[in-house]
This record gives C-alpha cells, sequence and structure tokens, in this order.
C-alpha cells in the first residue's frame, strides 16, 4: 500500500483505530495466510542460560523463556535471542494537530504526523487506545513503514514533527529512534507521547533523539498503579525527572477519573512533587475522563472537578496547568504568569490568539518555555 | 463427606517410536480405555456419550504454541475427534483449535475447514475475537468465537510441562490460548488470573473434559522444548474435574524434579498457585485425599 492510500485508510485517528479493531480483529487473514511480524533483533536484554533472556527496556524487566512474549506483547524470545515484532509495522498513521497529544508548548497551530504500532507495557483499565494497544501485532491490521517512509510522509504531508503516540510507542522504542534519526535529518522535530514506564538507559538513548516527551502520569500513589493501571509509580516519576535533568521538553498529562483519582489532596501532592523536582514551568494538562474498555461504570469527569485541581495546582505554583477535552474552556488557554494576560487562546485543537514574540509575551516580555520555532 | 474425583492416568507402553513418532493403536487404546475409567462405561463411545450431546459443537481446544516437539500433535488429537464421531457428533460439528493457524501448522496440523472436521486458528478468516472485552474478576479479555460463539462443549486437550512463569500449564491455563491478551496475566505466577479466566462463564459451563497430553514431559525450563530436562512419560491424564487434573499434573511434575535432583517449583517460587486458587472459587478438587488416581498401563 502506498503511503497517500494508507494514510487515506486510517484518516481521522480515533475512527482509524477503532475500525482497526473492528475489521482488524474478526477477519485477519484468509485461511492458511499468516502475520507478517518483522524480526528485529531488541536493543535492551540481557541473554540469560537456557535460551533465557531478561528485558531490560521497561522497570517489569520480563524474563522469558524460548518462545514467550514479554507483557506488552510485541517482543518475543526465539532461540534465546530477543526480538521486536513491530519494527517498521505501523498500525495507525494519521495527520492530526500537535494540540491533539496534547503538546500545548510545543509549534502551536503545526501538524503532527502520528503513528503507532500494536503494543503496550501495561494495562490501563481505562485505555482509550485500547483496541491497538492491548493487542498482539499479529490481531490489528498493520503495515510496511520503515523509518525512512514515516521521515518521508511526515515532509509529504507537510507535518513539522512526527509524533510516536496512541499506544505505548516504548514497546516499539527500535522504531521510534531509528525513525527519529531518519526524522531529524529531513529537519522534522519527534515528540513522544508515554506513560513513562521505561528504564534509564533506554530512556536516556531516547531522549539524545527527540524534541519533546509527554508523559501520562495516571495517579499520584501506588495503589491506583496496582488496581488500574497494574504498573509502578515510581519509575514514572524517575523517568519524569531523567527528561527535565536532560532539558527535554516535557508535558505531563494527568486523565482524571471521578472517585478514583480525583483527590484534591493527592492534586496537591502531585503538584508540590512537580514543582519540586521539575519546577513550575513544566505543563500539566488535567483531562476529562470518558468511559473506555474496562471502565464503563463510571461518568464523565465533571468540569468543576477538573477546574478544583487545576486551581489546586496553580495555587501551589505551577504556571501552565490546562484542562483537556474540555472546548472552549479557559483552562485551555496559555496565560502569561508575569502579565496573567492570555497569550495562546485555544478552542479544542484550535489556535485563535497568539500573543507571543520570540518566545516570550507580547505584552511583558516575560519568557515563556517551550518549543515555538 | 463428598466423594473422591477421579483422575485417570492411562500408560501407553511403546507409545513413543524409537523415532519420536507416535503408535497410533497404541494411543488409541489410550484414549478409549482412559475415558473407560473416567467415566465407568462399558466402551469409550458409551463414555464420551454421557459426556456430549449428538447435537453439540464441540471444541478440542489444543496447545501448539511450542512448535512440533512440544504441542498438543495431530496424532492424539486426531484419534480423540474420530472416538467422538461415535457418539452420533458430526464430524462438522468438531473443531480442533488454538490461537494461531501458524501455531498448528507448525504444530503439524492441517488446516481444514471444509463440511468434515475442521482444524483452524482464532485468526482465521471468519473467526476472530469478541467484539468487547468480556470482565470477569480480575480478567478483560476478547474471547476467541470459536470458544464464545461455535462451541456449545469444550475439551482442553493440553500439554502437561513446566512453565517459567505460571509454575506448570496444564488445562486450566490452556485456555490462555482463548483470549487475545495472555501475556497480560503472566504476573504473581498467573495467579489468580487462570483460575478466573477458567471461571468465566463462557469456558466453564462449556468444559467437559480435561485430557493432559503427558507423553512426553518438559519438567523443567518449559513451556518450550528442552531434551536436557524432557521425560518420555507415555502417559494421558484424563479428569472431569479440572483442577484435579492439573493438581496431579503439578505431582507430575514435582515428582519428576525431585528424582532429578531439581528444587521444588515452591522452592523456585513459581508454585503454580492458581490450582488452589480454582479450587477455592469452587472449580474442583486441589487436595490429594480429595482425588483418586487411578493407573493403569495399556
Amino acid at each position: 500500500m502506498k503511503r497517500r492510500c494508507f494514510i487515506q485508510a486510517t484518516a481521522g485517528a480515533g475512527l482509524a483505530v477503532k475500525a482497526n479493531l473492528r475489521a482488524g480483529l474478526q477477519n485477519l487473514y484468509a485461511f492458511g495466510q499468516t502475520a507478517n511480524l518483522s524480526h528485529v533483533e531488541a536493543r535492551y536484554y540481557k541473554k540469560l542460560p537456557d535460551r533465557e533472556i531478561e528485558c531490560l527496556l521497561c522497570p517489569r524487566k520480563c524474563k522469558l523463556g524460548d518462545k514467550e512474549r514479554g507483557y506488552c506483547g510485541v517482543r518475543q524470545n526465539d532461540g534465546g535471542i530477543y526480538y521486536t515484532l513491530v519494527y517498521g509495522k505501523a498500525c495507525t498513521m494519521n495527520v492530526d494537530p500537535i494540540e491533539k497529544k496534547p503538546f500545548f508548548h510545543v509549534l502551536p497551530q503545526t501538524q503532527a504526523l502520528s503513528i503507532a504500532t500494536a503494543g503496550c507495557n501495561v494495562n490501563c483499565k481505562f485505555c482509550q487506545n485500547w483496541e491497538i494497544s492491548q493487542v498482539r501485532p499479529e490481531q490489528v491490521k498493520h503495515f510496511d513503514l520503515p523509518p525512512q517512509a514515516v521521515a518521508e510522509a511526515a515532509l509529504e504531508y507537510r507535518c513539522q514533527t512526527i509524533a510516536y503516540t496512541y499506544t505505548e510507542p516504548v514497546v516499539y522504542f527500535e522504531y521510534m529512534v531509528d525513525t527519529s534519526i531518519e526524522a531529524h535529518k529531513k529537519g522534522i522535530r519527534n515528540v513522544v507521547v508515554t506513560g513513562g514506564h521505561i528504564n534509564p538507559e533506554p530512556l536516556e538513548a531516547l531522549i539524545q533523539v527527540v524534541d519533546a516527551i509527554k508523559v501520562d502520569l495516571k495517579a499520584f500513589n501506588q495503589d491506583f498503579y496496582t488496581d488500574y493501571v497494574r504498573g509502578e509509580l515510581q519509575p514514572v516519576l524517575d523517568a519524569i525527572r531523567l527528561i527535565a535533568r536532560n532539558k527535554r521538553w516535557l508535558e505531563i498529562v494527568y486523565l482524571v477519573i471521578p472517585t478514583l483519582n480525583d483527590d484534591p489532596g493527592q492534586a496537591r501532592n502531585m503538584a508540590r512533587w512537580i514543582l519540586k523536582e521539575v519546577g513550575p514551568d513544566i505543563p500539566l494538562h488535567f483531562t476529562q475522563f470518558h468511559p473506555q474498555y474496562l471502565i464503563k461504570n463510571l461518568p464523565p469527569t465533571p468540569i468543576s472537578t477538573l477546574e478544583k485541581l487545576r486551581q489546586t495546582a496553580l495555587q501551589e505554583g505551577l504556571h501552565y496547568v490546562y484542562l483537556g477535552n474540555v472546548p472552549g474552556h479557559e483552562g485551555e488557554n496559555t496565560y502569561c504568569p508575569g502579565c496573567k494576560k492570555i497569550v495562546i487562546q485555544r478552542s479544542g485543537y484550535e489556535i485563535e490568539k497568539i500573543e507571543l514574540k520570540g518566545g516570550a509575551c507580547k505584552f511583558c516580555q516575560t519568557r515563556i518555555p517551550g518549543i515555538w520555532s | 463427606m463428598m466423594a473422591a474425583v477421579k483422575v485417570v492416568r492411562v500408560r501407553g507402553r511403546g507409545v513413543l517410536r524409537a523415532e519420536g513418532d507416535i503408535d497410533p493403536v497404541i494411543i488409541r487404546r489410550m484414549h478409549e480405555r482412559g475415558i473407560q475409567l473416567l467415566t465407568g462405561q462399558s466402551s469409550a463411545a458409551a463414555g464420551l456419550a454421557s459426556l456430549f450431546r449428538p447435537s453439540d459443537r464441540v471444541g478440542i481446544k489444543v496447545n501448539t504454541i511450542a512448535g512440533r516437539r512440544l504441542s498438543t500433535p495431530p496424532e492424539v488429537s486426531l484419534p480423540l475427534s474420530k472416538l467422538l464421531t461415535q457418539t452420533g457428533l458430526l464430524e462438522k460439528n468438531i473443531v480442533i483449535w488454538d490461537r494461531t493457524n501458524d501455531e498448528l501448522k507448525e504444530a503439524g496440523y492441517k488446516l481444514q475447514a471444509g463440511s468434515g472436521l475442521r482444524i483452524f486458528g482464532t485468526d482465521a478468516m471468519g473467526a476472530g475475537y469478541t467484539q468487547e472485552p468480556l470482565i470477569h474478576l480480575n480478567i478483560g479479555s476478547l474471547l476467541s468465537t470459536i470458544q464464545a460463539d461455535f462451541v456449545t462443549a469444550s475439551v482442553s486437550l493440553a500439554v502437561l510441562k513446566d512453565h517459567g512463569l505460571a509454575g506448570i500449564t496444564a488445562g486450566m491455563k490452556n485456555y490462555f490460548g482463548a483470549i487475545h491478551n495472555p501475556n497480560k496475566y503472566h504476573d504473581s505466577n498467573c495467579n489468580p488470573y487462570v483460575a478466573e479466566l477458567f471461571d468465566l462463564p463462557e469456558i466453564k459451563a462449556k468444559h467437559r473434559l480435561t485430557i493432559l497430553d503427558a507423553l512426553v514431559v518438559q519438567y523443567h525450563r518449559g513451556p518450550s522444548y528442552n531434551a536436557r530436562w524432557a521425560e518420555r512419560f507415555e502417559s494421558l491424564i484424563f479428569s472431569l474435574d479440572p483442577v484435579a487434573a492439573d493438581f496431579i499434573g503439578w505431582q507430575i511434575i514435582e515428582r519428576l524434579r525431585k528424582a532429578k535432583g531439581l528444587p521444588s517449583l515452591s522452592e523456585e517460587k513459581r508454585e503454580p498457585l492458581y490450582i488452589r486458587t480454582a479450587s477455592r472459587l469452587g472449580l474442583g478438587r486441589a487436595a490429594v485425599n480429595d482425588i483418586q488416581l487411578i493407573e493403569e498401563d495399556v
């Protein structure tokens, strides 16, 4: 399939993701046909005796016998060598506004060529893209799209960035890194949307080749991570610290789920931690939950809850606290921390006004951190 | 006091020929005798007729993840399907299945989708998974439509073997191959996930019979084949109680490990506690005193 056909076939991210499952999981292969997966050796693992391996990519550190797959479902031990099955095997590709990721301080009003492969290294019960993240690569339609082709597609569709998103890009680490290198050669930037479950060594390698990382901080307590994410909080906090220490642009998103992680006390603790560990200038987005996947018995987050959490974080001293999935709300705008005027006015993914000059507030010249050009 | 549940171990001396292939006469006799002893009926056909109605659509869930050398081979599953047809079941209403066509082929199966016996994976055209995840206790998974929609009765015809994560894999864990995301249930030695998945109504209510293929038992470094720790055990194990079958399988693996000087699964911190969890969920028995083990050679 040519790139143009592919992108047309998968246009409209959410719809494409859902269509993939509906069509894909049901009728994947003609009788006797087999899946076309990659067999590229993984970069972070340790060989053990008797053809066993230990994956060193994420904190889960799966220890696997021959023929077994990691928790992510996209890496397999074959005869004592660990392979990624999704290198160059995108299952979706779309052109999205960068605000949709969301990145609010990265090249506003530009498009991001957004790609994903199947797989994830956690299992959030509220996953919004579970139909591609919580499946094995052979269970969804995928396309041969090597790194160079992704970079060329970004140029063709006039995208200033490539976003590794929708599922968990850590699980397609090698593909993401090589694509990022190709993209940089063509002057295209790379942004990553991740849950932050990655070990320090691969994260440091990733930081070298990407321009911005958005981390989904799912909650600020381990119990929530145990019960609803099946992951660990501490490695995510460590990843956030490492990204900030390396001066890579960072934004944090917190999906607020009614009754599960909407306690203002927790939000206050989180805001204090962010302030102390990474400073006041890291954008924090509180986004609205909608019933999905394994949590369908809770209502969407009330806007009043989101507003309360935003106020809490602002009171703690964070400069850029946003609301997400609430189009037209004042919490979508960027306010200058100096003069308090709106410097970027948004409505959903639309930019209505930008009052920045050279990365600073047009009114009072306060520097607004981010990647603006 | 409740009567003990039966687990039958039939040993077929010489069933594995020197070249490693399976003697078709002996394996058929092993199936027949095992079902007779298990059901107390005068013949295997009568025994199976006590478990399945002629109108049933029977799924034989095999385990083919480990290639030709350590999967449920066609030489074991096809004789069972033949016996099932002797009860009046139509061949077209029997399906031998697993997760993928590829794995079935690698295990030696020839895919079939015509008017007779069916052999295919969940990824075959026309099969697939349920549209929405089935949510039960800690399980949230799409289930193969073969199990969810096609079959009315199922047999778990699993390979008994050591499993690096679960401790052992046997009849209940075989149903991990019926869901789209088994990799999400490997934490905590697969406990409670194996038990809770089996407790899913679409599995529990349809499951009629467990048969463990213990012709070659990988008692260490499973679930893939490793000749150094593979024992020619020449046995099939039958039970109507899915937990008891797995419990006996566990004991066999522990005995083999002990005989070879290996630490117990408990000492290796991978005791298959999901078997105890299954018992607590009321899915069957997991104690020596609750199980009547019948052993016979053919």
